[in-house]
């Protein structure tokens, strides 16, 4: 309700009270509306225009096709490798027929390495400098199936990206495997995916 | 605290319209005001007709003045001015015994109603005030006021708008009809 051009919230471009003046101007003829009230209108317009795309934009425009994965019984060495690679924070545990089984993210390593409960950075550092030893012999010999998050949390292909965005605040995750109806893996959405596609669709 | 802090206002006023805006909305609005005025003096003078109420005067404003605006489209012209009409008349009957209360329901009525149909025109209140407050001669045309001045008051005003709003290279009228 308040015309506040410095405000919290924003709009996505900063239009200032002497923009909208000069479009007026531009315009000429009388516009029946002040610039406070243009603003609101943009504001709120925008707002609705980000939800209609979010909606229109479901989980197979954004996923990343080609998923590096690790299987049930590949050693946490192997998979830590992977993940290094391709430079992922997080990684898809697949069966032979590529079904979905579980997912392994540095918080499942963290918390496995002794950083109970939060699993954070810092939790295993503090372990670390307790201990005078190497943090990661806990896991050390373990496989993917010892320490990944399972069941899994997945969705289909049509599942629309306003709904995902909720499912990665609720669940508390940053990516989730996309699967065919028969369970086999298909992509992954992370919040890298979501953020590149809005600013492809609005920037 | 809140409610007072709303008084002191949260923007500034729009920027003043060019100079061939004013001219064109003088024109229009000499052109059209004439039309309504010419017939009400020249042509219907012998009968118990009239055509030009107050509340034309503040329609110029919008018609020619503020095209663009949501008030000043032909529905809300048409829809504003002949439903406020007919609230003001019914008005007047109704409770004509108490002249203030009959006023004060109609134009209350009339904004209410005009809202209700997505017609709002501010001098849609005007005709409905004039309906209780105006001559014997208002009071004798009964339902009759709907049509003329209201109806054809408000077509004829319309006609000048169209012809003479679309002349001007940067302008447009109307933005919507319906």
């Amino acid at each position: 309700m308040q015309f506040n051009s410095d405000g919290p919230g924003g709009s996505p471009v900063d239009l200032e009270n002497q923009d909208i003046i000069a479009a007026m101007k531009e315009m000429q003829g009388y516009i029946d509306i002040t610039p406070a009230d243009f603003m609101e209108i943009y504001r709120v317009a925008y707002n609705h225009a980000v939800d209609r795309i979010a909606k229109s934009m479901h989980a197979k425009d954004v996923m990343t096709r080609q998923v590096v994965c690790v299987n049930p019984e590949t050693s946490l060495l192997e998979t830590a490798e992977r993940m290094a690679a391709a430079n992922i924070s997080g990684i898809p545990v697949v069966n032979e027929q590529n079904e979905v089984l579980g997912v392994i993210s540095e918080k499942d390593f963290l918390q496995k390495m002794g950083a109970e409960p939060s699993g954070s950075f810092m939790g295993v550092i503090s372990q670390c400098l307790k201990n005078k030893g190497c943090v990661a012999l806990p896991i050390r010999g373990k496989t993917a199936a010892d320490i990944m998050s399972a069941p899994a949390v997945t969705v289909a292909r049509e599942r629309p990206l306003s709904e995902i965005s909720r499912l990665f605040a609720e669940k508390q995750i940053n990516r989730v495997p996309v699967v065919d109806p028969d369970g086999k893996i298909a992509g992954i959405v992370s919040r890298a995916d979501m953020v590149r596609s809005f600013f492809a669709k609005i920037c | 605290m809140q409610y007072f802090k709303k008084m002191k206002g949260v923007t500034s006023s729009p920027p003043r319209v060019s100079f061939s805006e004013m001219l064109w909305s003088w024109g229009g609005s000499f052109l059209g005001i004439a039309a309504v005025a010419l017939i009400h003096y020249k042509i219907l003078p012998e009968s118990d007709l009239v055509m030009i109420i107050g509340s034309f005067g503040a329609s110029a404003v919008l018609i020619y003045g503020a095209i663009r605006s949501p008030l000043a489209q032909p529905r809300n012209l048409m829809g504003g001015h002949m439903i406020s009409a007919v609230i003001g008349v019914a008005a007047f009957k109704l409770l004509g015994a108490s002249m203030p209360l009959a006023a004060a329901v109609a134009v209350a009525t009339a904004i209410f109603a005009m809202h209700a149909t997505k017609t709002l025109h501010p001098p849609g209140g005007a005709t409905a005030l004039i309906a209780v407050i105006g001559s014997a001669k208002i009071h004798a045309l009964g339902f009759w006021y709907v049509l003329v001045p209201a109806g054809l008051g408000a077509v004829v005003m319309l006609a000048v708008a169209l012809l003479i709003n679309n002349l001007a290279p940067r302008r447009r009228y109307p933005e919507f009809w319906f």
